[in-house]
């Protein structure tokens, strides 16, 4: 009973097409984008600083000289009054405030306070159940204080980090990489032999080899001097960002091209999740299995009617998807 | 920033991702949002029952991801702390929209508060007589559950996490998670047959 229960509840998931929209996702990846770019962010902090120091550092040499020559030198009183007093004041107030950043304090030199106690607004992985009960007792007050106060600083680095990420995104996918859902800005992992020894270790061993095994193209002799250890894995990374460039040339030369990943997803399963028609185009004339359905049941027409693209689930409908 | 031929690669395991997004890779976080991208959706709309709130939560969640990365502690599933935080934020969330209930009144530590929320009109019976499908009307019968029982249900399901990671994240016992799992099957599958 249970089983078919959780079958039922997958395909219905699968069918729902509920989501959340294109804009939550992208504010998020750029936000992460910005975060990501974070060591900066004590660098910064020094950097408004340093005027302030090298301020004051200035005006106490400043002073010095000045004050000096009439320790050694002294002259009658009412002559050093006239003349000094002007000297010492300013030293003591106006440059270092001249070069300080608004608001500056004397605590303003601390790091920000998302920064010291951020776990507020975020448990700890396995908090036990009464501290976990405390920490959301009074994460509301604490929690999104800290949490709204680093997000803004995080935001201001996303504006510009949000420029690099979307001219990223369009380089990756100019048809218009924001409105797919998996079109997302990645290294080229198949371009790096490391990458792909690693990926050979997902795959799982025992294939034999099926229809699906393509390639052998003349054109194979074209491949970069060090093709990856894992070809199955670079087909699927392909495949799913929709590289449709180098998913040709992997199909070029032979590879598994319904190797599952270690969830048990194909190639064409992960390129109609993402909604990358392209791909999917291909690795049908490629051959593919159009109901190779991965580790939870998900074949790739659930997945492509989950996504909500028409014209992937048409194009695998042909090709024998049930 | 990444390492020199560190790469992210798309089978890398979660725990493999979120510890190369903690040193610089971004592209490993766009993995990991694209991967569970859906199932935190699934777990915070279907408990909510708001797109708007959802979306703002989602956000929420995937920026506190972003922000604690580096604090995430590689000895526990990603799943769990990720879950971890959409439950946390979702509980503060209600608590801000819904202050005029108590949930502590709602604590349900014993079973036969557990049957007092069984019983709650408020669920109705799951006849499903506006679902034009069985998985329409499965979704709508996990809506239509109690709080706590949707919860502990859709932690499980859309999750893939067990009894004592559920018991954890809502702090309560593991005998009373169980039991608010099996209330919730039992009246879910009662709707399938029901409905077949």
């Amino acid at each position: 009973m249970t089983p078919d229960l959780d079958e039922i509840y997958r395909r219905a998931s699968a069918r729902d097409t509920s989501r959340p929209s294109e804009a939550v996702r992208r504010r998020v990846l750029e936000h992460a984008a910005a975060v990501a770019a974070g060591p900066q962010r004590p660098t910064a902090n020094r950097a408004r600083w340093r005027p302030a120091i090298f301020g004051t550092l200035a005006a106490a040499a400043l002073a010095g000289l000045l004050i000096v020559p009439r320790v050694f030198n002294p002259q009658p009183f009412s002559e050093s009054a006239d003349t000094a007093a002007p000297a010492q004041v300013p030293p003591l107030a106006a440059p270092p405030l001249a070069g300080a950043p608004p608001g500056a304090g004397p605590g303003a030199g601390a790091p920000p306070l998302a920064d010291s106690a951020p776990m507020n607004s975020a448990p700890a992985p396995f908090p036990p159940p009464q501290a976990a009960a405390r920490s959301r007792a009074i994460a509301p007050a604490q929690g999104q204080t800290s949490a709204s106060r680093d997000d803004v600083q995080a935001t201001q680095r996303t504006a510009e980090a949000s420029r690099s990420s979307a001219s990223r995104l369009k380089a990756e996918d100019p048809s218009d990489a924001a409105a797919q859902p998996g079109a997302m800005a990645q290294p080229d992992a198949a371009a790096q032999p490391g990458a792909m020894a690693q990926l050979g270790a997902a795959t799982p061993p025992g294939l034999v080899p099926r229809p699906g095994l393509v390639g052998g193209h003349p054109a194979a002799s074209a491949e970069p001097a060090s093709p990856p250890a894992d070809p199955s894995a670079a087909l699927r990374r392909a495949a799913e960002t929709g590289d449709v460039e180098r998913l040709r040339t992997i199909l070029s030369s032979p590879v598994l091209v319904d190797a599952p990943n270690a969830h048990g997803q194909t190639a064409l399963l992960l390129a109609a999740s993402r909604g990358q028609a392209e791909s999917v185009d291909l690795l049908l004339a490629h051959g593919a299995d159009p109901n190779a359905a991965d580790a939870d049941g998900t074949t790739p027409l659930n997945a492509a009617l989950a996504v909500d693209r028409p014209a992937i689930v048409a194009a695998l409908r042909r090709a024998g998807a049930r | 920033m990444p390492d020199a031929g560190d790469s992210t690669v798309a089978d890398d395991s979660d725990e493999a991702l979120i510890g190369r997004y903690a040193r610089g890779d971004a592209a490993a976080f766009e993995l990991l949002y694209h991967r569970h991208e859906l199932r935190v959706w699934r777990y915070l709309q279907r408990n909510l029952r708001d797109a708007a709130t959802a979306e703002e939560l989602m956000q929420e969640v995937w920026f506190a991801v972003a922000r604690d990365a580096r604090r995430y502690l590689p000895s526990a599933r990603f799943t769990t702390w990720l879950f971890t935080i959409a439950h946390n934020r979702m509980i503060d969330s209600i608590r801000a929209h819904r202050r005029h209930l108590s949930l502590e009144s709602l604590g349900l530590d014993s079973d036969a508060a557990i049957d007092q929320l069984s019983a709650d009109p408020g669920t109705g019976p799951v006849a499903a007589a506006v679902a034009r499908d069985e998985a329409a009307a499965l979704i709508r019968a996990v809506e239509e559950l109690p709080r706590e029982q949707r919860e502990a249900f859709l932690l499980q399901v859309e999750g893939d996490l067990d009894i004592e990671e559920i018991a954890r994240i809502t702090g309560s016992s593991f005998e009373t998670t169980k039991s608010r799992l099996r209330y919730a099957r039992t009246k879910l599958r009662q709707m399938l047959k029901e409905y077949a």
